[in-house]
This record gives structure tokens, sequence and C-alpha cells, in this order.
């Protein structure tokens, strides 16, 4: 006889489920008790009046808070355990995940730092917002190098600007004198809004006030220390270049490493001021504005267009602003509008981060699934005892999670580790600081996302498993995840042959640059500073260089013929008045094309007397359609004078930049170096001479040189560091995949062992089932390769399209970077497929 | 004598749970009560007051083994704890020393009979 089922239901309706059991326990038996003792009818209708006795508060409140913590401490500590343990079973695996997730951390953590560091460069100023830099543009060509008067009238005529400056842009490594201690440093010579706009921290003294004076110099702290120690500065004197001295007007705070303002000390700018610097056609400074609050750069730039041809006849450019924050990373401009520039490194190095760190993942997944059909016993089990969906997810989570937490630990040791390899390759001062709560919570961040990508395939797709399903060994023979494994595998092989022909490509293109003929020899090429009594006697000097048989040429130029970025404004008869031909320009000593062995196509090269007398090159002939050149007359920065010689085209900057026409003249007054050509393999003799020559006739200054060749590297500095670290992460990403692919093919070795030992016993050959082996993940390799080398090729072809001389695509370097990717995934599988094809059948087949 | 207060029915069901020793659950509780009591008690008015005296703390419980008369299910088995114990103890001991001075006023006023 059953209870009334109705009464049952209601009483399931309401009763609180961890209650059910007991109460209905209890009415059931009391029914049977009740049933025997006075009848059927009676029973059910006593049964009837019990369970709506039920009815009550305390039977329906769920007990769920004693039962279900908010945070299972237990069951999390028991993931933790099982998870230990999984990792313990198998070690191997283990060890591949945590190495290839730990180098993938290691190198997203340095490649954050390096995005965070370079997204810092001039930030902090105070009124950052309201700082600019101004460029001019022509709508074609735009450049940051500036005519002298532009600062003094945008002040004037733009009523947006509240402050503007102007500053030098060539370095001036100067000797710094203060009492016994000497030393050189770079400074500037900046008007006197220098520390309007910018507002570095003061330490003693007052530099607004100290700039507008001629005599007084504004020094930074590391110079202050150097030269007075501990000792107040202000009011000191210092004495520049062996000539005047100034007084310290007052002592400002280290200029920040990754600014992009660069010095040790300052001084008017009147102090360095000469005839042609107040002229409108000179470009050779850099001018920044400070607008006034409230005012907008659209407004402040509209007001602008229209102020060069009121003080320039016939100009066309016209000033445009861009904000001080933007400029280190959106600096390129073409046809007058910001097109990225370093932003996009950035942004490069960042995708790769992220895909280097996705690599490490997918390893992670890979791995987890290949074990997925031993795991997914377990699986069955837990689910058949009764653990929920939700648990198991946890579960492979927490697996997931400890792996993480550990491969983190291990990647922010590697990261300090690696930091003092990495700073000077970067040139820059990373560090992770450890007390900021950003490095923790990007940390945090860091091993949560790791965490649950790596974790989610096998935590989503283990967990929904049918238990019966998988504990009937229907899941052993068909592999579960093959198809999302071998989409890995792609993944990360396409990855791979990216960066491999990334690393072609860009290493071929540093070594186009680095070897192609630049029209000018830079080998064998020193330079030394014209400075202290060298300027007086600078002819001197260069005579008595070139009597020694070590040297073969000598002469001074005010830039390194490296990056040559002066233009003045060229007339000559015959030039339509409309067209502002603007063109590069060096002020040089004789012997100039002698000593960089430039190719003279007419003409001669400058002697003493060629006081206004210019050289030009091809470009600039072509420009002015001259037919003859030689005797032609231009009017230039020395005034009216003839063409003597023509010089062939040769590189003035970049390989990004084109050749522009180009015109020299002989100044010696304003040249800044000497350049001295050895003879080859005669270096070292020639050091000593020109040492003891410097010494002899400019005792008061430290002897320094350099080779051009250096100062060359450092304008490719952004491409050598792509090309360092694409080769690194190349590697890296290679390595890692090749870590998930060995522990694959250890898997599937595993796996077949049987299979191997069956085939051996019916006699397959080793060579067969080494193809047999390989053939599966090779296939994957060149799917991996069909699919990355479009992408590659895009990807490689816009960096290129930056450089106007550069190298062609080729299919062969397709072909390359394939065929490593090939070798790599045969090295890796052979040694487990040569172990699995070796093994004895009889060891493989006994336990059956 | 800072105990909770506990009422007459609770203290019933809670003095079967002691004599019932170990066997007692919702049934034979309920069954024990209307035995001894002559009371028609519940079975929900006995699972309500062994939620409370267990709310109190002065009874604990325990899942026991599946029964087949219940369908399978199993019983919750009740003992009582150290501490509703004592709160018997202390009870029965507050009521011994009333009834004391009770019987001693009783016997008082029966000398004072014999001597008058």
């Amino acid at each position: 006889m059953t209870p009334p089922r109705l009464a049952d239901r209601l009483l399931h309706l309401f009763c609180a489920p961890d209650r059910l059991e007991e109460v209905q326990g209890d009415l059931h038996e009391e029914f049977q008790y009740q049933f025997r003792r006075v009848g059927a009818r009676r029973a059910r209708w006593r049964y009837w009046r019990d369970v709506l006795g039920f009815i009550r508060p305390f039977a329906s409140r769920r007990k769920s808070k004693e039962y279900q913590k908010i945070i299972p401490f237990d069951m999390i500590q028991n993931y933790f355990k099982i998870a230990w343990r999984s990792l313990q079973r198998n070690r191997l695996l283990g060890f591949i995940n945590v190495a290839g997730l730990s180098l993938g951390m290691a190198c997203s953590l340095l490649i954050g730092l390096w995005v965070w560091d370079e997204f810092q460069v001039d930030k902090g100023l105070p009124d950052g917002d309201r700082l600019y830099l101004v460029r001019l543009t022509d709508g074609a060509y735009t450049s940051d190098i500036l005519p002298g008067p532009l600062a003094e009238a945008l002040k004037k005529d733009v009523p947006e600007v509240d402050k503007a400056t102007k500053f030098t842009v060539w370095s001036n490594d100067f000797l710094l004198r203060a009492g016994n201690r000497f030393g050189k440093k770079v400074g500037l010579y900046a008007s006197a809004d220098f520390f309007d706009v910018f507002q570095y921290p003061v330490l003693q003294g007052n530099p607004g006030l100290a700039i507008q004076s001629p005599n007084a110099i504004v020094i930074t702290r590391n110079v202050a220390q150097a030269f007075f120690g501990n000792s107040q500065a202000v009011g000191k004197t210092i004495q520049l270049n062996n000539e005047k001295y100034y007084r310290v007007g007052a002592v400002i705070e280290n200029v920040p490493q990754n600014s992009s303002v660069q010095f040790d000390w300052i001084v008017n700018f009147s102090e360095a001021e000469e005839g042609w610097m107040k002229t409108w056609n000179n470009n050779a400074f850099r001018t920044y504005v400070k607008l006034k609050n409230g005012s907008t750069q659209a407004g402040a730039e509209a007001r602008m267009a229209g102020l060069l041809p009121r003080y320039q006849t016939g100009a066309t450019a016209k000033p445009i602003l861009q904000r001080l924050g933007d400029v280190y990373l959106y600096g390129e401009y073409t046809n007058g509008k910001p097109t990225g520039g370093r932003i996009e490194y950035v942004r490069t190095f960042s995708l790769i981060a992220l895909l280097i760190l996705l690599v490490a993942c997918v390893n992670f997944m890979n791995l987890a699934t290949a074990r997925s059909s031993l795991r997914a016993k377990e699986v069955g089990i837990r689910k058949v005892v009764g653990a929920r969906r939700l648990s198991l997810i946890g579960q492979f989570m927490s697996e997931s999670l400890l792996l993480n937490v550990f491969s983190a630990g291990l990647a922010v040791g590697l990261v300090q580790l690696m930091l003092p390899y990495v700073n000077p390759l970067v040139d820059k001062q990373l560090a992770i600081d450890f007390t900021a709560p950003l490095a923790w919570g990007s940390l945090l961040a860091l091993i949560g996302v790791t965490s649950v990508i790596a974790g989610s395939y096998p935590a989503l797709v283990l967990s929904v498993m049918q238990p019966a399903r998988v504990l009937k060994g229907a899941l052993s023979s068909t592999p579960t995840g093959a198809g999302f494994r071998k989409t890995l595998v792609v993944f990360q092989f396409s990855l791979s042959i990216f960066l491999i022909v990334g690393m072609l490509i860009i290493g071929r293109q540093m070594h186009y640059i680095r070897t192609k003929q630049l029209g000018l020899n830079r080998q064998d090429l020193l330079h030394v500073a014209v400075e202290g009594n060298l300027r007086p006697r600078m002819e001197a000097f260069r005579q008595e260089l070139q009597r020694s048989d070590a040297i073969q040429a000598v002469t001074t130029t005010g830039e390194l013929p490296i990056r040559i970025g002066s233009t003045g404004s060229l007339d000559w008869p015959g030039k339509d008045p409309k067209t502002d031909a603007s063109v590069s320009t060096m002020k040089v000593g004789v012997d100039f094309t002698k000593t960089l062995g430039i190719n003279l196509l007419a003409g001669r090269d400058f002697t003493a007397a060629d006081t206004s007398n210019y050289l030009v090159n091809e470009s600039a002939v072509k420009m002015m359609k001259l037919e003859n050149p030689i005797g032609a007359e231009v009017t230039f920065q020395r005034g009216k004078g003839r063409i003597i010689g023509v010089m062939q085209d040769f590189h003035l900057s970049s390989f990004h930049e084109p050749i522009r026409p180009l015109v020299l003249s002989n100044y010696p007054k304003w040249t800044n170096y000497f350049l001295i050509k050895t003879q080859p393999g005669k270096t070292e003799e020639a050091i000593q001479v020109i040492e003891q020559t410097a010494r002899q006739l400019n005792p008061g200054y430290p002897f320094d040189y350099h080779f051009v060749d250096e100062e060359y590297e450092k304008l490719y500095r952004s491409e050598t560091l792509v090309n360092t670290l694409i080769n690194y992460f190349g590697i890296l990403a290679i390595f890692i995949s090749c870590l998930g692919l060995f522990g694959l093919a250890t898997f599937t070795a595993e796996q077949r062992t049987k299979e191997i030992g069956v085939r051996k016993v019916l006699g397959a050959s080793v060579g067969g089932i080494l193809v047999l082996l390989s053939k599966d993940f090779l296939k994957l390799v060149f799917v991996a390769i069909l699919l990355a080398s479009p992408v590659a090729w895009w990807a490689m072809h816009r960096w290129l399209q930056s450089f106007t001389y550069r190298i062609d695509i080729e299919w062969w370097m397709f072909a390359l970077a394939g065929l490593l990717a090939v070798a790599i995934a045969l090295l890796t599988v052979s040694f487990q497929s040569i172990k699995a094809a070796l093994m004895n059948p009889v060891r493989s087949l006994r336990s059956e | 004598m800072k105990r909770s207060y506990l009422g007459e029915f609770e203290e019933i069901v809670l003095l079967t749970v002691a004599v019932l020793e170990g066997a007692a659950y919702g049934v034979s509780i309920t069954h024990e009560i209307i035995e001894q009591t002559g009371r028609s008690v519940r079975l929900n008015q006995i699972h309500s007051a062994l939620e409370r005296l267990e709310d109190k703390g002065m009874v604990k419980s325990e899942m026991g083994e599946p029964t087949a008369e219940r369908g399978g299910r199993r019983k919750r088995f009740f003992t009582v704890t150290a501490y509703g114990r004592r709160t018997l103890e202390e009870i029965q001991e507050v009521r011994v020393t009333f009834w004391s001075r009770l019987l001693i006023r009783g016997m008082q006023s029966n000398e004072l009979r014999v001597m008058s």
C-alpha cells in the first residue's frame, strides 16, 4: 500500500530538498504503521493531514547556506591535490607546459614593460595637454626643423599661443669647466620661454628667470652633482668651451631618460645666434608652443595657416601642431598628415607578445586534449559518483591555474634575470616595479587570462562527456579533439613561419642597408668635435693630420653626413618665383668629397678660396633644370655664388627618405666635426696621431673620437631593435611550438605503441614507421606554410614600404622559411618517432 | 543559570530523545510520546521541535541507513548533546529544589497540627 501520490507531490513542492528525505521517510513509515493499525482509508486520511501539517516555515526553509559555502575550500584543496597528482603522473608534459608558459609569459612581460615605457615617453610634464610641437608642411613634405623667427612670430601673431620656444637641433657637446673639474656635456641654446613650456621640476634657483639672461646657465642635477658635489650650485660659475663664463642660474631635475628633448645644460639662444638664424629661409630649429587654456589645436592651426606668407613672400608651407605626448609614437608625416611612426612597432610587438602567449596556451590545450582520453575515464568516474559539471570545470581550471601561477612565478624570475641583458638592447631602463599596484594587477590579469584560455578547452569539452559513453570505451577509438588539436598545431606553426619569414626579410633589409653603397664611403671614417682651440686652429689641425701617412684626408662638416636635416631655400636665375625651392644643406670645409669618397660628376671640390661657391648634387641639378651646371649662378646661404662641382647623388639620411636636392656651402666657421679618413688597416696608428695632435693644439680638452659607422647604425636604431627582437621572438615562438609538438609526438607514439608493435611483427621497416609517425605532423606544417605565407608577405610588404630603398620580396624566402619549419618539425618529431620505431615489439605487446 | 528557554513540549521531546538512546527519530519519538503521555502528537510538531532543539544545540543528528519500509529513505537519528543533557539536569535540579522545599513546608505544617 502506498501513501497518496498527490500528497507526496505536494510535499515535494514545499519541503526543503535537504529535509525531504527524512520527512518523507518518517511520513511513509507512519503511514505504514497507521495502515496496519487503522486501515487504508484512515491511514490515507491521516497522511494527508500530516503532510498538510508540514506546511510550516521550518520545513520549507532552505538550509542552503550551511551546505553550500560561497567558497568551497575543501573542494578547492582537492582540486589542487588532483592537479598536483596529475602533474606528477606525467612530468614530461608538466615540464613542457611550464616551460612553454613561463617562456611565453616572460616574453610578454618584457614586451609589456617595453610598451608601457614607450607610452610614458614625454608624458608627465605639467600642462602636457597644452604642449605642442610645431611642424611646417607644404602638403607633401613635413619637417620639424624650422626657421628661427617662427617661434617669435607664432607667439606674436597667434592669440591661442601662450608661450613659444625654439632651440638648436644640432648637438652642442661642449666642454664644461668649474674650478678643476671638467667634462663634456650636451646642451641646448633655447629661447626665453623654454622653461614656461617645459616645466621640469626645479631643485635650485629660478630657471625661467635664468634663461632670460645671456650670462646664466641652467644645469641638470647630474651636472650640478658632478661639478659642485652636494653644495649649492646656484651662483657658481661654469666655463663653456674654455671661453665664456656663465653663472649657474638654476638647477633642474634630470631630464627623464625617455624624453625626446635631451640636454644637460641650457643657455640663452642669443648666445649662439647668428645673422642667418634670423632669416626665414634657413631651417635649423625645433619649436614648441604652449597653447592658452581653452584654446584648441584646430583653432590655433587655423590661425597659423596664413602666417608664413606674411613674413616670406611665396611661402606655401603652413605650421601644424602635434601634441607633445604624441610626437614620439606618431612622429611620421606623409602629405602633411600624421601617419603613425613608432606606434606601429609598439602595436606589432604587442601583437607578437599576445601571439606568443597564445602559442604557449595552445601548447597547454594541445597536451590537455591529447591526454583527454586518459582524463576522460577520470571524468566519467567522477560524474558517475556525482560530480557536477561546474565542479569538473573548476577542477580543470584549477589545474590550469596552478600551472599558470607557477609559470608566472618562473616568468617573473626569468624577466628579472633577462632585464640586465635586454635593457642595453632596447636602450631603456626597464624594471618591474613590485611596489606598483599596476604591476601586480597586470601580473594577475596575465595569470587570469592565460589560465582561462589554457584551461578552457579541457574544462569545457571534457566536462560535458557522457559518462556512459566514456566508460564503455567509446572514446579511446576516436581520439577526442583531433581536429581541434590539428587546428592548434597549424596555428602555432603558422605563427612560427610568419616569424621566420619576418626574420629573413628584416634581416636581409638590414643587411642591404648596411652594405649598400650610399654614394659615400663611411668605412674607416672617424669624427672628432671641433671645439676649443681646434676651432681657430682648424686648418692647422687639418694640415698636421694630413701629414701622417695613416690618414688619407680630413675635412670639416656642420652635421654628420648621415642625417642631413637642415634645409635652406635656393634661388637661381630662371627659378619660378612661385615655387619654394627648399633644399637640404650642409656647411662643410675643404676636401669634403675627397674625404667622403663622393664621386664628382663634374667640376671640383672646395678650396679655401671658395667662400661663396657651392657644390650641388645631381638631384639639385635636376631640380634647377640646368644644362651646364658648372659655373651657374645661384643664391644660397653665403649669398650669390657659382656652382663649382656636381656630386653624384648620395644618401643624405636613412633609407626611409628619398634623396633630396642638396647644396653644400664652404663655411668652416659653422662646422662642428672633423671627418678624418684613415688608411685602411692603420686605424690604431691614425687615432694615436689624431690624439697627439689634438692634445698639442687643444690642451684643455679631453680627446674623444667616434666612428661614423656607429652613428650610421644609430639611424636605424628602431629597425635594428626590430631586427634583434624579431630574431629572439621568432626563435622563442619556434621553440615553444616545438615543445608542444614534442609533447604531442611523445603522446601519439605512446598511444600507438601497440599498433607499432603489431606493424613491426608483421614486417614493417623502421623507415616505414618513421614515415607513418611523421606524416601527420608534416601535413599540418604544410597547411601552416600555405596559411602563413600570404600573411607574412603582406606584413613584410607593408614594412618594406616605409623604406624608399628596399629589397624585393622573393619566393625563395618563403620556401626557405617553409623548409626550415619542416626541418624543425621533423627534428622534433623524429626523436620520438625513432624511439617508437626502434622499440622491440615484444616489449610493447607483452602486456596484452 | 543563563540557559536558553526550553518549552514544556521541547523538554518532553528532549527527554524522549534521551530515553530512546540513539534510536530517536521522528516516528519513534512521536510514538513514544503518544504512548507515555497519551497526548495526540503529530509528526510535524515533533519535527519542528527537533529543529528548534537542534538550533539551540541540545540535540545533534545524523543520517542513518536506508530502510525498506520508508521506500529506501534514510532516517535522521537524534542524540542529546552534552549541553542538552546539562539543561535537562538543571531543569530537574530546579524542580527538585522546589519540590523539596514544598515537601519540608508540608511536613512542618503536619508537625504543627500534631503539636496543637
